[in-house]
């Protein structure tokens, strides 16, 4: 008798098992009318909510409504949406049983958990393939219908930041500093203090005083070319009533040609202001085109009524080239998104191996919302203010989730779509690596040690 | 593939086959969430199944049967004791790919029709698509349900759900048949193609382990039986041997006359002393059943797929004693 023996073992048999198993899971939700469900009202949120949410009028306000906040909700729902479909896939096969008829076939745990993890990424990506198709045939039908020009058109651009120290390297040697001065903070370790310092540098704000110059060196992540303008931005967050007497003068040199420009600035209404300089401004660009530049601001309003310009110089200082299509870029986000959902789902089907879907679900909805809190809690919490036990265990937790999901949520897609600013690739190997590879095989790992030692039936 | 039934050596062996199941001291408490003992469902059980035979199990709701069977499937883990199921602990893999398996309840994926179905479990065997789907067309036909192929299982009785379970527990042509109340939700003729089915399989090669509240099906099919009670084994055998009265003999003539009868029951009471009790016996109900139905031409049997007639490929396939009452 032809046993499955033969046929069950190697490569490919543990491939047709993963295939089988994740088939069934994409049947499931196809034919239970979950998707179904899950379509209708992502079709709501990207078709209805543009309508409904009303924006400042201009292109830029339609934009930031189409790209935040539609695709901001669509994504939230699909977050919620692929933790608890991912709850479900094991507990309810173990709670009704229908798991015996599997579990006592030749099937190994991680093929298994891989089965129906690859499931969830084939329909999330459908889904949000489907949702990111819809924005752009919205964004391109307003083009069209109200005709913006394309300096205003959704662009994807290479950013380059400040050459400056790093908020580590800022953090020692203001700790050194301070230790000079006698001043460092009593009953702290070394490390929070660092830790501290590390922030602030990261979120300081600097001051460019009435009569004050900055200047800021770029080094870009590819040559300028012949043809191609590059753009200078400035992102300030001095509040509307003292800014109105703000003024400057920009100057963006180009270190290898020793050419620069001169852009002056008066109009401060807007939080954000950006140029285009044109590449040829800059003189004979060589065939390697340029990469080094220099930005200054001088500010030269009128010191007794105007308000100081504050900016935070590693994030709201730029230049920006070129990088690509819009689309590509809405592409790259949407590969952001679907390494996030892929997360999420690895997490949910490890707490379905663990627990019963009602306890699985409400663990894993605790566990997504204190994600959510702990990067504010962590940035607006400060040690002086945990100063009683509950307080400080509650920034315990807060810090360890923030510790451990910073680097999956690190990426924010949608704040660079609205900014016109490509999502580099190392930003997506950092997601498929993290997001999809590391921290799901450790899940996995977990989630099969589970499954291989949990009684499969009870005495029913 | 080389046999890997390990044997132990204080082990007894019927008849030199070997066995396919064994456990020695098998034991299973049940707890509760603060791992306080609830219920001792097994208790010490010692059970040897052989090749190719088909071995019932029976006993009264909660005696440890199902419990027995989950243990020996790896679904369930005993709190003490061995089992050995082809060779192997319960959780192998290479184990679990020679055994077919029939629950109580088909457990069946509501929204799945029958060919999925079959292709899904025989995809968890790791089968190629094309003997995949070569195997589910011969056991959808064996089970009668080509006709129902394409339709989902929700919308099944129990009876047609009951055919798809059993088709699954065939897809890998397996060495061990394990069947909890195989016959459960058949109408009589399902239950005697289920019966013939099993009859026929242990033919080719096949060990079935089998539970059952009908006692006349074990009664029909099995070999050797055991029974449990609160979890213990209460009695072991061939069927013949358990069933015997020593001190009673029965003669059955066809044609005999009243007056015959009559004179050959004196005739005995005479010469041993004894009473003598005079029947005319009656064929069983289901018996009549099926002759019936037969008259209406609804009798048939299940039809064996092709991929199970082939004895050549079972390790444990050495022939076996004839099914006498198949």
């Amino acid at each position: 008798m032809a046993t499955g023996t033969q046929n069950g073992i190697g490569i490919a048999a543990s491939a047709r098992r993963i295939v089988g198993v994740a088939v069934l899971a994409v049947r499931a939700a196809l034919r239970t009318k979950t998707v179904a469900a899950l379509l209708a009202l992502l079709a709501v949120c990207v078709l209805a909510l543009p309508g409904v949410v009303k924006g400042d009028g201009t292109p830029e306000g339609e934009l930031h409504i189409l790209l935040t906040y539609t695709l901001g909700f669509a994504f939230g729902i699909l977050c919620l949406a692929t933790l608890w479909a991912a709850c479900t896939l094991f507990a309810a096969e173990i709670d009704n049983a229908r798991i015996h008829l599997s579990a006592v076939k030749p099937v190994r745990a991680i093929e298994f958990w891989i089965g129906k993890w690859l499931a969830l990424l084939a329909l999330n990506a459908g889904v949000l393939l489907a949702v990111y198709a819809g924005v752009y045939a919205q964004v391109c039908w307003r083009i069209h219908r109200d005709g913006w020009e394309a300096i205003e058109q959704p662009a994807s651009r290479h950013v380059a930041r400040p050459l400056l120290p790093t908020p580590r390297e800022e953090a020692r040697a203001t700790l050194a500093a301070l230790r000079a001065r006698g001043e460092v903070p009593q009953g702290y370790s070394e490390r929070t203090i660092l830790r501290v310092l590390e922030e602030k540098a990261n979120e300081k704000y600097n001051e460019i005083p009435p009569g004050g110059q900055q200047s800021w060196r770029f080094s870009l992540p590819r040559p300028l070319r012949a043809g191609e303008a590059i753009t200078a931005r400035l992102r300030f967050e001095t509040e509307y009533h003292t800014r109105t007497q703000v003024s400057g003068i920009c100057r963006l040199g180009c270190v290898e040609t020793a050419r620069a420009v001169e852009v002056p600035l008066d109009d401060f209404t807007m939080k954000e202001i950006e140029f285009d300089v044109d590449a040829r401004a800059f003189g004979q660009i060589p065939a390697d085109g340029l990469r080094t530049f220099e930005l200054s601001f001088m500010h030269t309003g009128d010191a007794r009524h105007a308000a100081g310009l504050l900016l935070r110089f590693r994030k709201d200082v730029a230049l920006l080239i070129p990088g690509g299509s819009f689309w590509m870029n809405l592409l790259r986000a949407a590969f952001v998104h679907w390494s996030v959902l892929a997360l999420l789902a690895a997490f949910g089907l490890t707490l379905s191996v663990c627990f019963s879907l009602p306890v699985a679900a409400f663990v894993a909805t605790v566990l997504l919302v204190l994600t959510m809190v702990s990067n504010s809690v962590v940035q607006v919490v400060s040690e002086e203010d945990a100063q009683k036990w509950s307080n400080r265990a509650g920034m315990l937790v807060s810090r360890a989730v923030h510790g451990v999901t910073r680097r999956a949520l690190q990426a924010e897609p949608l704040t660079a779509l609205t900014h016109g600013e490509r999502l580099d690739a190392d930003l997506l190997c950092t997601s498929l690596g993290w997001n999809v590879l590391l921290v799901p095989l450790l899940l996995a790992a977990a989630g099969c040690v589970v499954l291989r030692r949990r009684e499969l039936a009870d005495t029913e | 593939m080389t046999r890997a039934v390990t044997r132990r050596r204080d082990w007894d062996v019927p008849e030199n086959k070997q066995p396919v199941i064994e456990t020695r001291g098998l034991r299973k408490v049940f707890r509760d969430f603060w791992r306080r003992p609830t219920v001792e469902a097994v208790k010490g059980l010692d059970l040897t199944v052989n090749d190719g035979e088909i071995f019932g199990l029976l006993g009264p709701n909660g005696s440890g049967k199902s419990t027995t069977i989950k243990m020996l499937l790896g679904l369930l883990r005993p709190t003490a004791g061995v089992i050995r199921v082809l060779g192997a602990a319960p959780d192998d893999t290479r184990a679990k790919a020679r055994i077919g398996y029939l629950p109580e309840v088909s457990h069946l994926h509501p929204f799945l029709t029958p060919r999925e179905t079959l292709m899904y479990y025989a995809s968890l065997f790791g089968l190629p698509r094309a003997q995949a789907t070569q195997r589910t067309r011969e056991l959808l036909a064996m089970v009668d349900l080509e006709h129902a192929a394409d339709r989902v299982v929700s919308g099944f009785s129990k009876g047609m759900a009951r055919r798809v379970g059993l088709a699954q527990a065939l897809v890998n042509a397996p060495a061990l048949l394990i069947l909890d109340e195989p016959t459960s939700g058949l109408d009589p003729i399902g239950c005697r193609e289920v019966k013939d089915l099993v009859c026929a399989l242990a033919k080719n090669g096949v060990t079935v382990l089998m539970t059952s509240h009908l006692l006349a099906d074990v009664e029909d099919v099995c070999d050797r039986v055991a029974i449990l009670d609160h979890g213990v084994l209460r009695a072991e055998g061939k069927i013949a041997e358990l069933l015997r009265q020593p001190d009673a003999v029965r003669f059955e003539v066809e044609g005999l006359d009243e007056s015959d009868a009559a004179a050959v029951r004196a005739e005995l009471e005479t010469r041993t002393g004894r009473r003598v009790r005079q029947e005319y016996p009656s064929m069983s109900l289901e018996s009549y059943f099926l002759q019936v139905v037969a008259r209406d031409g609804r009798q048939r049997s299940f039809a064996m797929a092709p991929f199970l007639h082939s004895p050549s490929a079972s390790p444990h396939s050495q022939p076996s004693a004839p099914i006498s009452n198949s």
